[in-house]
């Protein structure tokens, strides 16, 4: 008895971490393996998760491909594409930023495409040189100002560091990669000192930092700030809710480089099982699907010659500064240290 | 002789490497770089955001535990004390914050106080500290009144009899015998302080794990996080063996209590101005939270916001009890079986022990990763059958999960085992019974407080986990801390109170079972 017990006791010891391995294998059966055989299939990593799952169902209802999606923040499924390597489910990665999108291009996750119907659609300035990427959409990173306290807006990114703003200034944190890739487009346009320069200007306007474009529209409208930076299409979903808000856009340095335009972007990844369904999802998304993409969150379709939402005819004309695109993500690492450089929170 | 009684323990030490192992190489991968020191990257963090990110981390760190350790244990000492009408109903409640996510309790009142203090005056330290000790001091509450319901009326009514003052015997007997209780509490606090990352953000505070991700995923530069993260890891390791020295060498061992502290008759001002305080904290740390999130919720109903991209309610919930349910299970048959083979195995073992345990010190985004990179590379070994995958596998977001909750049901049943009175083991292995038979019919019964704790504990923590489930989740299996961040990462509280509710109710229904184990006579360790 007692032999028999220490034999199947120690047994039991030994076994404890191998019997779990074993478990935590056996459910891996269960998960991961997607079954293709019959169904075509496209799998998405998408840090843009806003408004994506109508677009799919859209493309599922005309092509009968399914879209099977996660999501997240872009540096954490990046760094997953990276450690998945060959074996990555992966077919398509979209961004809700321009660097980020780059960032994935330089680290090789990306395959480059050649498609006659994407370079057709997306312009020139808005898709890598290598076809690595294309721009779905784009967002102008813009002053915003209360139209209840403020009769003269600053009229560029600049003068957001006059001092007559000071305490009156709400802006997004250096964290946020909006943050980072309006500073790398500054870096493109007008060099690193002048870049510096503003930067501790707007610092030295003790800013508010709210991380949230939405909370940032309402302080405004709230009076904790005056005028602020934010992405164009919060206010347009703000005022879709509600017509009267009173908070306005000004299209910065209109004379100059011109208002800073970041992307979301897509490209299919170097390792995708599933290449053909990719190519015709993002090609699908440039041409049919422009309109659904980019106006049911109020943003301009990369497409110019796809009409915007209504809403934002009433946004205006506005000179866009395209020219710093494809080079927000080299510059990315740039900004930051600038940011920090210049204490910006 | 020697010989063979250490063959006898090799199988042992091998279950121990293997977990210590497959429990560590998360955290390994992510500290690799200490072995690659990059001066330039600690000049430059010195030079910019290091000694500012050092002090909010230390004054949210002081703050938070100095009001958790106030608040925890005065609630626990009147509700042991005072007899009042619904003692035992609001002696439940006060532990249900526990349930409400700290980044939950922050949304709510990052905009439940914009109005009285402004935008600006809202996002400050002070704000998210008053925020994290409304959520975390449950920790300290349930461990000091477990400790003083084990202490002996004996023992205080000796004290009065020398003469102490009510106050004083509490001062002088009660809260020294609770200390090691309070420590591991408070340690419990300061885990969860050091590695949150979703509250410190919505107040604009920088700490030293919010810096970890600010560079890692600011600049990509690896190396600069990952020294970041070996500070926190260092932290995290500092404040373990502080509460060790706190907790003290000395056993205490009171004659065992036939009489527990007991409920006193008070006089009626001193009834009423206890109730009053309990009721006080409970409309704050939850009735405020709950009120406002059903608010939302009507409001979410009216504007037919009631479902995610992924499904319904019913799809999240039952995902979440799914995750929940396997990680609480692997968590607990792990976090016990390391416990037993580190106890009676010497100091090595111990420190092995804590090696497994250090995801419970690390930020979540950090584990993920770093189970992302450990799961990859078992995956290219194509070592699974049918070519299956761990990365996107409901096993490689429970084995992520278990890497950084285990040590919760780790460090309780490893300290419940060090309070089983030797004489009991010693008998058991005299009369011939071999070292596992002990463990399993005299020291684990023994410690079943800890065994019954464990389990809730690692639940709602599981229940409120983001980063991890949002890296590693399989395709089409959403949570409820999914939704969650979906809503609240674009500001959209309404989207978010449905889910945010959900997540507190299965929490809630954990800490019932948490206060079942400790009625039923079973108590918390760490």
């Amino acid at each position: 008895m007692a032999v028999h017990d220490r034999t199947s006791l120690r047994i039991r010891g030994i076994g404890i971490a191998l019997a779990l391995a074993a478990t935590l294998a056996a459910c891996g059966d269960d998960d991961g393996a997607p079954d293709d055989t019959e169904a075509r299939i496209v799998t998405v990593y998408t840090g843009r998760h806003y408004g994506i799952e109508p677009v799919f169902d859209q493309f599922t209802a005309q092509t009968g491909i399914e879209v099977r999606f996660t999501t997240g923040s872009d540096p954490e499924l990046r760094a997953r594409l990276t450690a998945e390597g060959a074996n990555t489910p992966a077919d398509l990665v979209m961004t809700a930023d321009a660097a980020n999108i780059e960032l994935a291009a330089q680290a090789g996750l990306l395959a480059p495409v050649d498609s006659e119907r994407l370079d057709g659609a997306i312009p020139e300035e808005l898709r890598s040189a290598d076809g690595t990427w294309f721009s779905l959409s784009r967002r102008i990173r813009t002053i915003m100002y209360s139209t209840e306290r403020v009769a003269e807006p600053p009229t560029s990114y600049a003068q957001l560091g006059d001092p007559r703003w000071k305490g009156a200034l709400c802006l997004r944190p250096s964290t946020h990669p909006y943050t980072q890739s309006l500073v790398a487009a500054l870096l493109n346009s007008v060099g690193e000192t002048e870049t510096l320069a503003i930067v501790e200007s707007w610092v030295a306007n003790d800013p508010l930092y709210i991380n949230s474009d939405t909370d940032i529209l309402k302080a405004v409208a709230a009076g904790d700030c005056d005028v602020a930076l934010t992405n164009s299409y919060y206010l347009g979903r703000l005022q879709n809710e509600d017509p009267e808000f009173p908070v306005a856009i000004e299209w910065p340095d209109q004379d100059a480089f011109g208002a800073h335009v970041n992307v979301s972007a897509a490209g299919v990844t170097a390792n995708a099982p599933h290449p053909a369904e990719a190519i015709e999802l993002l090609e699908w998304l440039a041409t049919t699907g422009q309109s659904t993409f980019s106006n049911a969150n109020f943003e301009y379709p990369a497409d110019p010659s796809v009409a915007p939402a209504d809403l934002l005819v009433a946004f205006g004309e506005f000179t866009s500064d395209l020219a710093s695109v494809r080079r927000l993500g080299a510059l990315n690492a740039a900004a930051v240290d600038l940011l920090s450089k210049a204490a910006y929170e | 002789m020697a010989v063979s009684r250490r063959l006898d323990r090799a199988p042992g030490w091998l279950a121990i490497l293997v977990v210590v192992v497959v429990a560590a190489a998360p955290v390994a991968v992510v500290a690799w770089s200490l072995v690659d020191p990059s001066g330039g990257v600690w000049a430059d963090l010195w030079a910019t955001r290091l000694p500012g990110m050092i002090t909010d981390t230390v004054t949210l760190l002081v703050t938070v535990l100095v009001g958790t350790l106030l608040l925890g244990t005065a609630l626990a000492w009147v509700v042991t004390v005072h007899r009042f009408p619904g003692r035992r109903l609001i002696g439940w409640l006060l532990v249900t914050p526990l349930a409400i996510p700290g980044y939950v309790a922050g949304f709510v009142w990052l905009d439940t106080l914009s109005g009285p203090l402004g935008a600006r005056g809202v996002r400050s330290i002070w704000v998210c500290a008053a925020a994290m000790v409304l959520t975390l001091y449950p920790y300290v509450y349930l461990f000091a009144r477990a400790a003083f319901r084990e202490q002996s009326a004996d023992t205080l009514a000796a004290a009065r009899s020398l003469g102490c003052s009510a106050p004083a015997a509490f001062w002088r007997v009660a809260l020294p015998l609770a200390r090691p209780a309070l420590a591991a509490g408070g340690a419990l606090v300061a885990m969860e302080v050091l590695t949150d990352v979703g509250t410190v953000r919505l107040f604009n505070v920088s700490t030293v794990a919010d810096g970890v991700l600010r560079v890692w995923f600011g600049t990509g530069n690896r190396d600069a996080a990952s020294e970041l993260a070996v500070v926190l890891i260092g932290t995290a390791v500092a404040l373990i063996a502080l509460e060790r020295g706190l907790r003290g060498r000395g056993r205490f061992t009171q004659g065992s209590a036939t009489r527990r502290v007991g409920t006193q008759r008070s006089t009626p001002v001193a009834t009423a101005g206890v109730m009053a305080s309990c009721i006080a904290v409970l409309v704050v740390a939850v009735a405020v939270p709950v009120a406002r999130l059903v608010g939302w919720a009507f409001e979410a109903r009216r504007t037919g916001q009631t479902v995610s991209v992924a499904g319904d309610l019913a799809h999240h919930v039952v995902n979440t009890l799914r995750i929940a349910g396997i990680a609480t299970v692997v968590c607990v048959v792990l976090g016990t079986a390391l416990a037993v083979l580190v106890h009676h195995r010497g100091r090595v073992a111990t420190v092995f022990g804590r090696v497994a345990a250090l995801g419970y010190a690390v930020p979540g985004p950090v584990v993920a990763v770093g189970a992302v990179i450990a799961l990859a590379a078992v995956d290219r070994r194509g070592l699974l059958p049918g070519g299956s995958l761990l990365v996107g596998s409901l096993a490689g977001l429970v084995y992520a999960l278990a890497v950084r909750f285990f040590a919760v049901s780790y460090q309780g049943v490893e300290a419940g085992l060090l309070r089983v009175p030797g004489a009991a083991v010693a008998s058991s292995r005299t009369l011939g019974a071999r070292p596992w038979r002990v463990a399993l019919r005299v020291e684990l019964p023994m410690v079943r407080g800890a065994l019954l704790a464990g389990p809730a504990l690692v639940a709602i923590d599981t229940v409120k986990e983001l980063p991890i489930t949002l890296l590693l989740r399989p395709f089409g299996v959403d949570t409820l801390s999914v939704w969650v961040w979906q809503a609240t990462s674009e500001s959209l509280w309404v989207q978010a109170a449905v889910p945010s509710l959900a997540m507190v109710v299965v929490g809630m229904v954990a800490v019932g079972a948490l206060l079942y184990a400790l009625e039923r006579g079973a108590e918390v360790v760490s």
